[in-house]
């Protein structure tokens, strides 16, 4: 039996990357285009650490060409007789070899002059050419990870739907709606953001992040050293960051639920607290909850305060470190301006990827925690599965027999059937009868096997309702359940439902025989109508045709019927009933009875209490024999047939006899 | 924490449609908080400040210690030579000056903090190596001060606007909801509550974004974007120009590609929305999915949505990735302008377009163009935020100024005790102008009668007891309790003294107890047992797995339809009311337990004025009247017997059931 999903998504196991490596394993599907966008974010990455290399150039140029006009302008205010003693200091000033002979070192000095715009312009032009690929390829990168990122999403929603229909019933007793929902949505968004964003993010900060570090150390060793303190303490400051503000996060998501749940409450049962006149005992409590839920976001804003400056302080002292020790080392003579400002570029693409860090850890944490819940679902063991023998089940005559058939929910707990034994012949009705809770539903779901027995075993034509396959099983099994669930289509899409490839003659003569062709005909569409999500723009009545309908056209062999709910006015009534009538002929029925004429009409009448068969006969000698059958009789079906006079009154407005 | 920029396009924008106004209301209730937000304002602006200056702290670095050159008193030191022709600018090295009062504010700040203690200032034909590493070291210090107080004040901003923004949203949040109890059932009826809810949520998580952080990263943003530009341009008007000639176009760039992007995800925002509805239909359904073998079929078509909604995404993508990538790329390319033109200037000698340049110039404006770059892009998104947290407080706004259409009047008494005197005197009712619901409905009825009340849907039964406890208010004609018109008397002194059992029950998600506590908080527990009991509720409490402390789901979730009935009316019970309404009050308990209820209520009825609505007619035959409605009005009114002696409606609903049963006796005996 599998886990109920996950409950709490506040609480945070150790996290596990299991998941989330799995999920990434879906990319190598997609072959080379996977490995796109890495491609183009290498190159992204490698035009992005160019351009500060560039500037550098640039300002080199600027510089030396700058100084040697001035030494040039120099030297010609120096007297020709002092030159040859200034030289040597000029030479060593100027950072030149000292065995250099004046001509040479003018010859040297008006070449630096003359090359610098040419420098300058080569190293423009380069920024730009830089910059242009730096755009196109991070525009590339960011397409193809998102496309790629998207393929995956796609893939895997696919195999949830795919796994979540195929799910057994009993899993979906424990399941609600709205949490598969959450998986199939927000927890696929996640893991689709993280392979799409953060891994590539990862990739690219650590690219950048050792690029720089290389250039750094190769163009100069002190200056280096001096902005690797920021790595430390900036990747410390996010990790501590992201310990620390995860629960307070998760705190606020906490006090926030709260306090919509008292709202929540209070706009539902506005008019019970309005009956009772607990308006002032509510509004204390959303007092109570809102001062939590401010001073808990005030509270993570304290760690803010503190924690954001920080972040940018180390940043910002890491450049006022480069602009003491740098400065020093220009006057010195150790570093040119242009490396100066190099550095200085470079210090944020050290700190950039750290700061990145951050934040793909919070979403790698994320991610997993999403990547685990989703596979938590496709890895669901499916209690009801083909045998790996399984025999299509060859067309049945209809004899159907349960055999000691013992049947506990979720394997444990307090049987729901016991030891039921009975024996249904080709074209009878069965009717079933008893309380709530009292096994019929039971009994109808075992039948087409959306459960398996406990115990004991049902048989078809004496097939093994497990020995089977289910679909050859199933599609012998036409089944009109308690509440209809019509899907956003057309009529005829509901009709054909179970045989979509059904022609419009073969839906139009199933509509008929249940009654329902006349008023799917007096809409302006037709058959064509469209019906919104779970058909509401269709009375009970209606839908309840439909639903029949849509099993006369299956034409099965086993019908299975609930029909305990009827809020329709009498002569619908009729028109069911005789629907209904036509339905049945010929096939083995099971029927979950709320009207008078199937429960007298039926070959065979079960009354079940608490999971065990304690009568079973037609009605008349049940009648007579069997205390529980009349007073099941009188109370409820009776009872059942009178309360639906008023309510028929109540949709026609009259009263029809 | 700044959210992702692709997710916030991903947000609808919704214009709010009188912006001043909202602004002002928003204004007022930020006005008890004006010592904070002026105290935010002012350190946003001192933050900023230091944001700005620091460049120019770079630039006198370069200028005055690192190259000292092209100023007046600079000389090329290394030579010892004094510069002559390349005097390029006059005033390079500000620090160096000695008239410090003709210097603008920020730099005589920083021109005391430089020559603090009498720290020599720098003058490059003295000056030493070492002198000039002093000198750097005294300024890189007020730098790294000023990033220090400048990273703590943003902090603080951050702190006392979020401490302001959460104190007017708390005060919202308390607003609101004490209006939603304020407003009367007419409202509910036109707004569900999940729609209410959504919409409340969503507009304050909206305004909560719109304040706290968006806020002051936006106006920081604006502020130092104004200032970098004021003093980039009073510092070289024509360098300035070349220098931000590339920000329009990133404005542009900016504004374009969040439209595209904007319009892409409203696409994209439908086909997510197929595809959970998709999901949603075929998650619930799931029973007949597997019971008509289609699986496949719905495969195929939520493999058609879901592939619809990834290229949707990708398509919407391919604007939004393009916006970052531009962005970036034309930074460098203002990099590039700068470094190009000051190095073009300082190269050839030749002033910008009459602007000397200098080294420290070019530095400084290098620091400036990264700090003008980055809050563009920021304010692109940030504005987005902003717009929809104006728009969530004009809706908030909107539900505040609901007025109730029930309401006490300023000179409403406190109801007496009631004794159970209930008249209604030609009582009209009509939810919308015009349609009238009830019309002119009068009767009496005396303390402990019961009332039955019949009737299609729709003919006015629950209106009529809706008027009672004044969930509603008669349009016309009057009801009265004890000769006491409803409306004359305060809502809760009537309303505690009315007991309710309705046919949707609700329940909170607290134990069993305190449900069964609410109908009267201050009861004992003997009283809270006999109330149980009463209702016949105890036996299946006995069997839930904490009893009487077991925690209901959400809405009472966990219990059947009549189980959650049984609570109610014990609830109703345990509130000793004078009047009691029973509206479909056992219409999911099956038909055993309501034979035993029928007795509980006789009890509880005893004494009591009461108001039954059923449909079973059991619960209706022992009534002292039966009020029979079609249409709004009474048709009928008399005791069980007398009604069918009348062989009118009455008689024909009752016959309706005989005959029916005739039938059924038939069918049995022809079997």
């Amino acid at each position: 039996m599998q886990a109920t999903l996950t409950q709490t998504r506040a609480r945070r196991p150790r996290p596990s990357f299991k998941g989330i490596g799995r999920a990434i394993r879906y990319l190598t599907r997609y072959g080379r285009q996977a490995a796109l966008p890495y491609l183009f974010l290498i190159i992204a990455t490698l035009a992005q650490l160019a351009v500060p290399r560039m500037i550098r150039n640039v300002i080199d140029a600027v510089t030396s060409g700058f100084v040697a006009n001035q030494i040039l302008d120099a030297l010609t205010t120096i007297p020709e007789q002092l030159v040859g003693a200034a030289l040597p200091k000029i030479l060593e000033a100027a950072g030149r070899p000292d065995s250099l002979t004046l001509d040479q070192l003018k010859v040297q000095l008006e070449a630096d002059v003359s090359s610098a715009p040419q420098i300058l312009i080569n190293a423009l032009i380069f920024i730009v050419i830089f910059a242009a690929l730096r755009g196109v390829f991070s525009f590339l990168q960011a397409f193809w990870a998102e496309k790629n990122s998207q393929a995956v999403a796609y893939d895997i929603r696919n195999e949830l739907y795919s796994k979540i229909q195929s799910l057994s019933f009993s899993y979906h007793d424990k399941n609600q709606t709205g949490q598969l929902m959450v998986r199939a949505t927000d927890d696929v968004e996640k893991v689709r953001v993280f392979i799409g964003q953060g891994l590539l993010q990862l990739v690219g900060a650590i690219i950048l992040l050792t690029g720089t570090v290389i250039i750094l150390f190769s163009t100069n060793v002190t200056l280096a050293w001096t902005s690797m303190p920021i790595l430390p303490i900036a990747f410390g400051l996010f990790v501590f960051f992201g310990i620390i503000s995860q629960p307070l996060f998760a705190k606020v998501q906490e006090k926030l639920s709260a306090l919509n749940t008292i709202l929540q409450e209070n706009l539902a049962g506005v008019k019970v607290i309005k009956a009772f006149t607990r308006e002032r005992e509510q509004q204390k409590k959303f007092h109570f909850a809102a001062n939590d839920t401010m001073n808990q976001q005030i509270h993570v804003a304290r760690l803010f305060t503190f924690l954001f400056p920080l972040i940018f302080m180390v940043a910002n002292l890491g450049q006022a470190a480069i602009l003491y020790v740098g400065g020093e080392q220009i006057i010195t003579g150790l570093l040119t301006l242009g490396e100066w400002q190099e550095f200085s570029l470079y210090l944020i693409y050290l700190f950039f990827p750290i700061a990145q860090f951050g934040f793909i850890i919070t979403q790698l944490g994320q991610a997993s925690a999403s990547a685990e819940r989703i596979f938590e679902i496709l890895d669901a063991k499916n209690d009801i599965v083909d045998r790996p023998n399984a025999v299509t089940l060859p067309d049945v005559t209809g004899t159907v027999k349960f055999e000691n058939v013992t049947f506990r929910y979720f394997g444990g707990g307090d049987p729901v059937l016991k030891n039921v034994s009975f024996i249904a012949n080709p074209g009878e009705t069965i009717a079933l009868l008893g309380a709530t809770g009292s096994g019929k539903t039971t009994i109808i779901n075992l039948l087409p096997r959306f459960y398996d027995p406990s115990e004991g075993k049902i048989t078809i034509d004496n097939h093994d309702l497990r020995d089977v396959r289910l679909e050859s099983l199933r599609s012998q099994i036409g089944i009109v359940l308690q509440e209809t669930t019509l899907f956003s289509g057309s009529i005829r899409d509901n009709i054909a439902f179970g045989k979509p490839d059904a022609t419009l003659d073969e839906i139009q003569s199933a509509a008929k025989a249940a009654a329902a062709h006349d008023f799917i005909t007096s809409f302006p569409d037709g058959y064509n109508t469209h019906v919104g999500e779970r058909g509401a723009t269709l009375s009970g009545g209606q839908k309840q045709r439909l639903a029949i309908a849509r099993a006369i056209l299956l034409n099965p062999r086993i019908l299975i019927l609930d029909d305990s709910t009827s809020s329709v006015d009498l002569q619908t009534e009729s028109h069911i009933q005789a629907a209904l009538e036509t339905l049945m002929q010929g096939r083995t029925s099971f029927v979950i009875a709320q009207r008078i004429s199937t429960v007298v009409n039926a070959d065979k009448i079960i009354v079940l209490d608490k999971g065990e068969i304690v009568a079973e006969g037609k009605h008349n000698d049940l009648m007579e024999d069997s205390a529980i059958y009349a007073e099941i009789y009188n109370s409820q079906i009776l009872a059942h047939q009178t309360s639906e006079v008023f309510k028929t009154s109540e949709v026609s407005g009259e009263v029809t006899l | 924490m700044m959210g992702n920029r692709q997710d916030l396009f991903k947000q609808e924008t919704v214009k709010a449609s009188n912006v001043r106004a909202t602004l002002a209301r928003l204004g007022r209730y930020f006005a008890p908080y004006w010592y904070m937000v002026l105290l935010a304002l002012a350190v946003i602006i001192a933050s900023t400040w230091m944001n700005v200056t620091t460049p120019e702290l770079t630039g006198q670095a370069t200028d005055c210690f690192i190259v000292p050159l092209g100023g007046q008193t600079a000389s090329f030191q290394p030579f010892g030579l004094t510069q002559s022709e390349n005097s390029a600018s006059a005033s390079a090295c500000w620090l160096g000056t000695t008239d410090p009062s003709s210097l603008t504010l920020t730099r005589q700040l920083i021109y005391k903090a430089h020559t603090w203690n009498d720290f020599p200032i720098p003058d490059a034909s003295t000056m030493t190596n070492d002198s000039r590493i002093a000198g750097l070291f005294r300024l890189t210090m007020i730098m790294a001060a000023l990033y220090v107080f400048g990273a703590l004040l943003f902090g603080l901003t951050f702190l006392v606007m979020t401490w302001a923004a959460q104190h007017v949203i708390r005060q919202l949040r308390l607003q609101v909801f004490e209006k939603l109890h304020d407003l009367s059932l007419s409202y509910y009826s036109e707004h569900t509550a999940g729609d209410l809810m959504s919409r409340i949520t969503n507009d304050t998580s909206a305004l909560e974004q719109g304040t706290s952080f968006a806020l002051v990263q936006f106006i920081s943003g604006v502020i130092q974007l104004v200032w970098i530009s004021y003093n980039m341009l009073t510092a070289s008007l024509p360098f300035a120009l070349l220098s931000l000639s590339v920000a329009p176009l990133m404005f542009v760039a900016t504004a374009y590609f969040s439209a595209q992007a904007r319009k892409a995800f409203r696409k994209s925002r439908k086909e997510i929305g197929n595809v959970n509805a998709e999901l949603q239909e075929s998650i619930s359904s799931v029973r007949e999915v597997q019971a008509f073998n289609r699986a496949d079929e719905n495969m195929e078509q939520f493999r058609e949505v879901n592939a619809a909604n990834r290229d949707a995404n990708v398509r919407a993508v391919s604007f939004t990735s393009a916006l970052a990538p531009v962005l970036e790329a034309l930074s460098y390319v203002a990099l590039a302008i700068v470094v190009g033109a000051g190095g073009w200037a300082l190269l050839s000698g030749q002033t910008l377009f009459g602007a000397t340049v200098t080294f420290g110039l070019v530095v400084t404006f290098l620091a400036y163009v990264q700090r003008f770059n980055q809050p563009i892009q920021q304010i692109a998104v940030l504005w987005t935020n902003i717009q929809n947290g104006i728009a969530g407080a004009e809706r908030i706004f909107n539900i505040l100024d609901e007025n109730p259409a029930v309401q006490d009047k300023p000179t409403a008494q406190t109801m007496p005790p009631i004794k159970g005197l209930v008249e209604f005197t030609n009582a009209s009712h009509s939810y919308e102008d015009g349609v009238p619901v009830l019309k002119e409905v009068s009767f009496t009825a005396q303390p402990g009668q019961t009332i039955a009340i019949v009737g299609p849907t729709g003919a006015g039964k629950t209106t009529i007891i809706n008027l009672l406890p004044r969930f509603y208010d008669v349009t016309t004609g009057s009801v009265k309790i004890d000769g006491i018109d409803v409306r004359d008397v305060t809502m809760k002194s009537l309303r505690e003294q009315i007991g309710i059992v309705l046919q949707d029950t609700f329940l909170f998600s607290q134990s069993v107890i305190e449900n069964v506590l609410f109908g009267r908080p201050n009861a004992t527990d003997d009283e809270v047992m006999s109330a149980i009991k009463l209702a016949n509720a105890d036996s299946f409490i006995e069997r839930l797995p904490e009893k009487y402390q077991t925690v209901l789901g959400e809405r009472g979730s966990g219990l059947s339809q009549g189980q959650r009935q049984l609570l109610s009316i014990a609830r109703a019970a345990l509130s000793d009311p004078k009047i009691l309404i029973l509206d479909e009050a056992t219409s999911s308990v099956d038909t055993r337990t309501e034979r035993l209820i029928q007795k509980a209520f006789d009890e509880l009825l005893k004494g009591r004025t009461a108001f039954v609505i059923a449909h079973r007619l059991s619960t209706i035959r022992n009534a002292d009247m039966i009020l029979v409605l079609k249409d709004g009005q009474i048709i009928e009114r008399g005791k069980h017997d007398e009604l069918l002696a009348q062989q009118g409606f009455y008689y024909d609903l009752y016959m309706s059931q005989f005959k029916k049963q005739e039938e059924i006796a038939e069918a049995i005996i022809a079997n």
